[in-house]
């Protein structure tokens, strides 16, 4: 467990689109941590959203950031980065807002940063065994994206599309620059490889979506992967 | 009527259009200028006819006019490139704009909170 005196400034980002039902859940767990780490702020950024997300994080102790339009996932993470560098916060953690992610899994995840073991941090589901069971197709996807990434960077990401994942103030800085908008979360692998960062994989737990509808809709995941795939060998040739 | 004549025309009435919009600041005099260039081009080739033939000669083209569509059609492509490329450098200013909107009303909506407190510190005392 983190000493209370020597915990750096950590910033939990939380975007949220129309997540109405699974923010307050989502958002409870969070400022339960807060008793635990007295440093740590969260950062919702609500990209545009016309449900009642608005209202409902008001009645949370959480900055609120509105985005007036929404600019996706990509925009609206790298918004919560940009927040995180202007207050000078050394850790940034991406949070989903739909009730995946578990919260008490962070101290894993930010003990690697906070030790100067890797500069960015992911949670993911498939590293042992865990409870999580996602479809089928959802599990080849993932495998599919191992097998590129591997061949890519020629390190083992289990892991590829987990949107829970902290960073420490080195990659904020890259990140506010330049975050990729489309695919970010595979896509962003890369962009840190090519810079020569270090990164990590470590268990993480995750639940089935607990309500509202998954970005990536079973029809659609075949059309997904093929843009992901392309995205990333976009990314691989890409110049900084 | 031959087709070359009645691509010139076309070509001859979307100048106009071309030159009327940036007259009437439609259209910015920047963005025009890859139109003016194409309305010229495509407008001396449908006109000339002898240089129209002996560029199809050159080239193989059994028939003169498609040359003209050819043309035509790489102008476009040019053209609709050109355009993703702007829209793709717009939408990222887009982005970066609301990006620092929100973050300075965030910021802007702190201050205030922050000010309502002092006020109300001073009206205790």
């Amino acid at each position: 467990m983190l000493s209370l005196l020597d915990t750096p400034k950590i910033l939990i980002i939380v975007p949220a689109y129309n997540e109405e039902a699974n923010i307050a859940s989502t958002l409870e767990n969070l400022t339960g941590l807060k008793e635990k780490i007295s440093s740590l702020e969260i950062c919702v950024v609500n990209d545009g959203s016309n449900d009642r997300t608005k209202e409902i994080t008001r009645e949370f102790e959480v900055v609120q950031i509105e985005l007036p339009q929404n600019l996706g996932i990509g925009g609206a993470v790298q918004t919560g980065y940009k927040y995180a560098y202007n207050n000078g916060f050394e850790i940034a953690v991406q949070f989903d807002a739909d009730g995946q992610h578990n919260a008490e899994d962070l101290f894993q995840l930010i003990d690697p940063i906070i030790k100067d073991e890797a500069d960015m941090v992911i949670g993911s589901r498939f590293l042992k065994k865990t409870s999580y069971r996602g479809s089928v197709m959802r599990r080849i996807g993932i495998y599919y994206f191992y097998v590129i990434l591997r061949f890519l960077t020629k390190q083992r990401f289990t892991d590829p599309t987990s949107g829970y994942r902290a960073i420490n103030a080195r990659v904020i800085e890259l990140f506010i620059k330049n975050y990729p908008k489309d695919y970010p979360e595979p896509e962003v692998l890369i962009q840190l490889y090519k810079k020569n960062l270090r990164m990590k994989e470590i268990t993480a737990n995750m639940q089935q979506r607990q309500g509202g509808e998954s970005s990536i809709s079973s029809w659609r995941s075949v059309y997904y992967m093929g843009k992901v795939t392309l995205s990333i060998l976009m990314q691989k040739i890409v110049k900084e | 009527m031959s087709i070359t004549l009645v691509f010139f025309l076309i070509v001859g009435i979307f100048f106009i259009i071309v030159i009327e919009s940036v007259r009437r600041g439609i259209l910015e005099t920047k963005y025009s200028i890859l139109w003016i260039i194409t309305c010229i081009f495509l407008g001396i080739l449908s006109l000339s006819e002898n240089l129209l033939e002996f560029l199809a000669d050159f080239a193989g083209i059994a028939y003169a006019p498609s040359l003209l569509f050819l043309f035509g059609l790489l102008c476009t492509l040019i053209m609709i490139f050109d355009l993703t490329r702007r829209i793709s450098s717009l939408s990222n200013k887009m982005i970066v704009l609301t990006q620092e909107y929100a973050l300075l009303k965030e910021e802007h909506r702190k201050e205030l909170a922050q000010m309502k407190k002092e006020t109300q510190k001073k009206e205790e005392e």
